[in-house]
Order: C-alpha cells, then structure tokens, then sequence
C-alpha cells in the first residue's frame, strides 16, 4: 500500500465502508428477506411468502392502531417542533445581553436527547403526583391524568419530543444568521414591519433548511421509541403504541422476526414515500441561491 | 539464561491451566437485595475456587428479551438464571442449554428430590437446577389494615368489605390492595381458578379450559373489586406512568394495604416500605363453594450453564458453590426465596438467616392446592391477551363478555401458534 496507490483513498474509507455494510445493509437486507419468513431466533427461517404482510393489512388490529397512533405522533410532532424551534431561534437571532448562555442552555435538552434518564424524569414530572400537577394545584387547577387517559397520553409524548427542539434550533438559528442584512436594510427603507420582513424575507431563505429539518425530524419521529417504552409502555389502551414498540415486541417478546421485519419494511416504505412527496413538493416551495423563480 | 527464562515461563502457564482460573460471566434479573447479596456470592464463590465471575444483572423488565436474544446469538453468560417457563423455549429438546446431570460430579445433585431435578429438566435432560419453589400469595401491609381497624382478610368478602372502611377512615387515596396490568389478570385467574377447580389453560392438553362464561365471572369480579373501593381504577393506576409496584410511592407510603405476588420476591417488596411498616403474608383468599385454592405454584428460576461455555466445569463449580457450600449458601441468603437445595436450606434455617416471614409463605407455598401450571400462562402473547382485553373491559371499551371472547380467541391463536 503505497502512497503513490490510487486505492489509498479506499483504504482510508474502508472501515466506515465494511461498517456500513455489515451493520447496515446486511441487516437492511436481511430483514427483507426475513419479512417473507416465519422465524423464532432459535429454529431456521421458513419461508411463508406474503403472509406476514398479509396478515398485517386484513387481520391484524394491533398494527391498524399503531399505525394510526403512529401518524397522529408524526403528523402532530414534527410541525410543532419546527415551528417551536424556528421560533425560539428567531428569538435568540437577537442581539441580546448573555444571548450566548441562552443559546447555550436551549440547546441542552438535546444534548440529553431521548435518554433514558429523561424519560424516566418524564415520568415523574407526569405522574399524577408530579411536578406538573403541583404546578397545576398553585394555580387552583384540578390535577390532570397526564398518562391514564388515553387522549392525554400521547400528548404527553409528544412534548417530550418538542421539548428536544435544541438540534433544529441550532439549524434555524445558522440559517437566520446567514440571510443577507443588507435585504432586511432595503426592506425596513421599503417600510417593510417585522412580520412582513419575517414572512417575505426570512421565511423564503431558510425553506432548504426548513426542509431539511422537515426531513430530519420526521424520520427521526418514525423512530421514537425510548419515551413511549419507557413511560407508558405503550399504553393506556395502546394509545402511545408505535410502531417502533410494536417492532420491538413482535421481535423480541413474542420472537416472531419475520412478522417484526414486515412491520419494519411497512414503516420503511412509509417514511420513504413521505420523504419523496417532501422532496417533489419543494420544487413549488423551496427556494436555493440563484433561484430564478420570482 | 534464555533458555532458563522460557522454562519459567511456560512452567507457570502449566500451573495456570492446572488450577483452572476462568473468567466467567453470570446473568440474572431481580431487585436491589439481590443484586448486592449475588455480587457478594460470585466474589466469594469466585476466591474460593479461583475464577472471576463478571456479574450481568437487570430488572425483571426486560431482561427476558436481552437473554433470548443473547442464546439466539450464542452470547449468553457461562452462568445464567433463567426463568421456570423459558426452559421450554430455550431447549425444547435438552440441547438448548448444558446438562447438568454430565457435571454431577461436581454439583451434588443430591440436595434437590426427584421431582425437582423433573421440573428442570427437557427431554431427558437436566438443563436447570431450580433455585426454589415459589408461588403467588396474598401480602398485606399488616400496619396499614391496623390503621383501618380492620383484621387481615381470609375471604374476598373480607377483601370487599374492607374497601369502604378504607375510604371512610383512612380516606380516598387509601386501598386495601392493589391490582393492575398483569396483576389484575392474575387476580382473574386466580378467581376463576377457585370458582372452577381448573387451570386457564390445561397443562394436558394444552387448551384453553374454562368457558366463556367462567371467564366473564371472573372479569366481572375485577369490577366488583374496583366498585367496592378495593382496588384503584386503571386509569388512576395508569396516572403514574409505567412503574413497578415497588416503585410505587403509594406502595412505599403504606397508602396500597395489599398485593397479590411471587413469595420469593419478598424483599423486592417490603425493602421500599416506609419505617415502622409491616409486610405479612396470609392464606389466599377464598370464595364460597371454591373448588380449589387456586395456588399459583411453580418451580421458580433455575440456575443453567450455557451450552456454548468454553468453562463448563469452572461454572458448575461456581454454581455449586452458590446452591450448596456454604459460603455462596450464607452470601446468597434467601434473596431469592428459600432454596430448594436441602444443605442451603438447613443451613439458612439453622443459622435464623430466613426471615419467619418468608418460611411461613413458603409453607403457604407448599401447602396450597392449586391445579398444575402451563408453562405457556407465562407466555408473553398469552399474558397480552389476557391484559390487553381485561385492560379494554376496564376503561370501559368492551364488557365482560366481549372481553371473555376476545381473549379465548387470542389465547386460542397464541396457543395455536406455539
């Protein structure tokens, strides 16, 4: 392995390349294949064709309603984290006095990301002796059954997801900073309020990183799984029941990897239409540098 | 001198390999006291014989899903204790898991009776030294029952009656026992059991055994019990997020009066009770004209040694050493129940290391009559049927008896499947 080697940089990539194959596609395309199989860990595969598919669209209720709670998780999660985020980093774009321990201290709750630990400290600030309803009482409100009721549940979880906003903040906030001053000078010369420079000056030169945070955040969204599992475990009613949960119990509770693996091909082909309808629809949305719509 | 320095060199891995050092790794699930009283064990199982045993222990959440998935993989500890109902996944045929019975020179498989060694072994084969016999019984927070003025119960009409003199006296937040997700089916079970002298599922034939509507009896008991201010709702139960009982603040405070679980988990349970209070243990309650106790007895985890560990011998000596010697025996105590192993169980019961608490539950234990259990009512999809639809009747979705239908369908299917 010379210097002078045209496969050097081959070798330099080779160990992120035989990870990436080991740990990702094979397993990406084993369980493909294991989705046509009824498999137990312990015996050998054996082939059953499309009856785990099968039996997920005509029988199974489980994976109607997780699929449902999994939607509502998505479709409800992700616009309020982004709207969430943008918000707050248009706040800290300001120039203010300690802006820099702000930005500093939003950020923290991703840096704790989907731990453990924070679901577990979601629990209690939840439960209904928790910090929530005390704050609640002070107020004179009645205390709120935050993980018993069914409606009220997924909320719960939801929040613990906007709650993470800190990584799309940090996004947003590059993405403000680097908009051009000298558009917001001829605007506010035009007469042009806040609003109206927000709408039409800010909003447009961030959409590819309000898109690639779409993109991100619902990808990620699919795949919440610590928060449910940990503090409801999926209930009440399977009411925070993802898909994610139902993955994980299919394949290694009951042990059925070939039922587990159709679920997770499921999830996959929705999170990849989703993500091509994204992508088809910035082209009326999305606008990049020397755009030359109006 | 070179010469002389290799000849010290491989004489002294000669000495190693005579003295057979290994490193082990042992897994098991349990709660705090066992965890500290295991870790003390291996350390001492671990001198005594001169291997290091790396301890692997969790929860019981979980740690059924790690363990499976680990044998799949064929990277399990040397040293594993494993749960009476798996041993029929892990080694339906005896060859899941090592047989023990080859290293009886070593484990003196005489401190366990034939019917024991049978329960853990498959096909022929001893694949599990059970640790202990354990079963569900009815433990009472005696000081909390004092407070209300009230006997500990012997029948569920005591049980019923007992619910109004808790909200009267001791208040709304107070209940004399506890029962949710798996506990409450259990409950059902149990009741039905009672009422119909059978088991859910008949460990014969394995099919389901009752009918429907000994099914519905059963579940509109747990309504009964809820009505009556015995039990909190679900729902309320639910408000605290997914805990374990023993997590329970409610439980710890003294505010639950009673629960229905494994005697081997005795100190699970009381070692989060607040000073000053009293778990006891009584008979389970009883109905008028039962047919049965309904004891929920079965051998309870066993100790097995992986069939893929390189140590075999080193590990059935540190198993050994646990289950029978003396000093793994005194380390160990009765964290996991009263041993099964005689030499472990006299040497506790001489030397007052058994709480009088946990020999009278064992005696319990023991005593009750109660139909044999299928392994298969520890099945996670049969345990789902069972809670998901008495969860449904609960929140008032479905009633008794579509609950009852949809769980002999699940039951049915589960069974079919396996």
């Amino acid at each position: 392995m010379g210097g002078d080697s045209k496969f050097l940089g081959l070798w330099y990539v080779a160990p992120y390349i035989i990870g990436l194959l080991l740990f990702t596609a094979f397993p990406f395309a084993a369980s493909f294949l294991l989705s046509f199989t009824d498999y137990n860990l312990l015996s050998a595969p054996e082939w059953v064709g499309l009856e785990n598919y099968e039996k997920l669209f005509t029988r199974d209720r489980t994976f109607k309603k997780s699929l449902t709670v999994t939607l509502t998780y998505v479709f409800t999660t992700v616009p309020l984290k982004l709207i969430f985020a943008l918000f707050i980093a248009v706040v800290l774009n300001y120039r203010l006095k300690g802006i820099n321990f702000f930005r500093t201290a939003y950020y923290v709750p991703s840096i704790l990301g989907g731990s453990i630990a924070i679901a577990v400290l979601w629990r209690y600030i939840f439960a209904d002796t928790g910090l929530m309803n005390m704050i609640i009482a002070l107020f004179g409100g009645e205390p709120v059954n935050w993980f018993g009721e069914p409606a009220n549940a997924l909320f719960t979880i939801t929040l613990l997801r906007i709650w993470q906003f800190g990584s799309a903040m940090v996004i947003f906030l590059a993405a403000l900073q680097s908009v051009d001053k000298s558009l917001y000078e001829a605007a506010a010369i035009d007469g042009a309020g806040p609003w109206h420079t927000f709408k039409s000056i800010t909003l447009p030169l961030i959409t590819p990183v309000i898109f690639f945070n779409l993109i991100m955040q619902t990808v990620q969204a699919f795949q919440e799984f610590n928060g449910p599992y940990i503090i409801t475990e999926g209930g009440p009613l399977k009411s925070t029941y993802l898909l994610s949960l139902y993955i994980y119990d299919e394949a290694f509770k009951s042990f059925d990897m070939g039922n587990a693996s159709a679920i997770a091909w499921v999830l996959f082909v929705i999170i990849m239409s989703l993500t091509l309808v994204a992508f088809w629809s910035s082209k009326k949305w999305v606008y990049y540098a020397g755009d030359k719509r109006s | 001198m070179k010469r002389h320095i290799l000849g010290t060199v491989l004489a002294t891995t000669a000495l190693v390999s005579v003295g057979q050092a290994a490193e082990l790794r042992m897994s098991w699930w349990g709660g705090d006291s066992r965890h500290v009283a295991t870790q003390e064990a291996l350390k001492v199982c671990g001198v005594k014989h001169g291997h290091t045993i790396n301890p692997e222990y969790t929860g019981w959440s979980g740690h059924y899903e790690k363990l499976t998935t680990q044998i799949a993989g064929g990277t399990e500890a040397d040293i594993m204790q494993v749960n009476w109902p798996w041993l029929s996944i892990y080694s339906a045929d005896g060859n899941g898991l090592a047989n023990l019975a080859e290293l009886a020179d070593i484990i003196d498989l005489s401190n366990w009776d034939g019917d024991q060694l049978q329960a853990g072994t498959m096909n022929g084969k001893l694949n599990g030294l059970p640790i202990s016999t354990t079963g569900r019984l009815f433990a009472f927070n005696k000081t909390t029952w004092e407070k209300a003025g009230l006997d500990l119960p012997k029948t569920w009409d005591d049980l019923l009656a007992a619910g109004p003199v808790f909200k009267e006296k001791l208040g709304d937040d107070y209940f004399p026992f506890e029962a949710s997700r798996l506990d409450a089916a259990l409950i059902v079970t149990l009741y039905g059991t009672q009422a119909t002298g059978k088991a859910l599922i008949n460990p014969e034939t394995s099919k389901f055994d009752w009918s429907k509507e000994d099914l519905v009896r059963a579940i509109e008991f747990y309504q009964t019990l809820v009505d009556n201010h015995v039990l909190m709702p679900w729902k309320d139960v639910a408000a605290a997020g997914n805990i374990a009982l023993h997590e329970n603040p409610n439980w710890a405070s003294g505010k639950i009066g009673g629960t229905y679980q494994w005697d081997s988990t005795y100190f699970k349970i009381s070692d989060p009770m607040e000073d000053g209070q009293e778990l006891t243990y009584v008979d389970l309650l009883s109905q008028e004209g039962q047919k049965t106790p309904g004891i929920y007895r079965k051998a309870s985890m066993v100790f097995s040694i992986s069939k893929n560990s390189p140590n075999k011998e080193a590990a059935a000596q540190i198993v050994n050493c646990l289950l029978n010697e003396e000093e793994g025996v005194a380390a160990l105590g009765a964290t996991r129940g009263l041993p099964g192993s005689t030499a472990a169980r006299s040497q506790l019961l001489s030397a007052g290391a058994v709480e009088q608490v946990q020999i009278a539950a064992q005696a319990r234990v023991i005593n009750a009559e109660g139909p044999a259990i299928h392994p298969m009512m520890e099945f996670p999809d049969v345990r789902s049927a069972l809670q998901d639809n008495l969860e449904l009747f609960a929140y008032g979705e479905v009633d008794a008896a579509t609950a009852a239908d949809e769980m002999i369908y699940a039951i049915e299917e589960a069974l079919e499947d396996l």
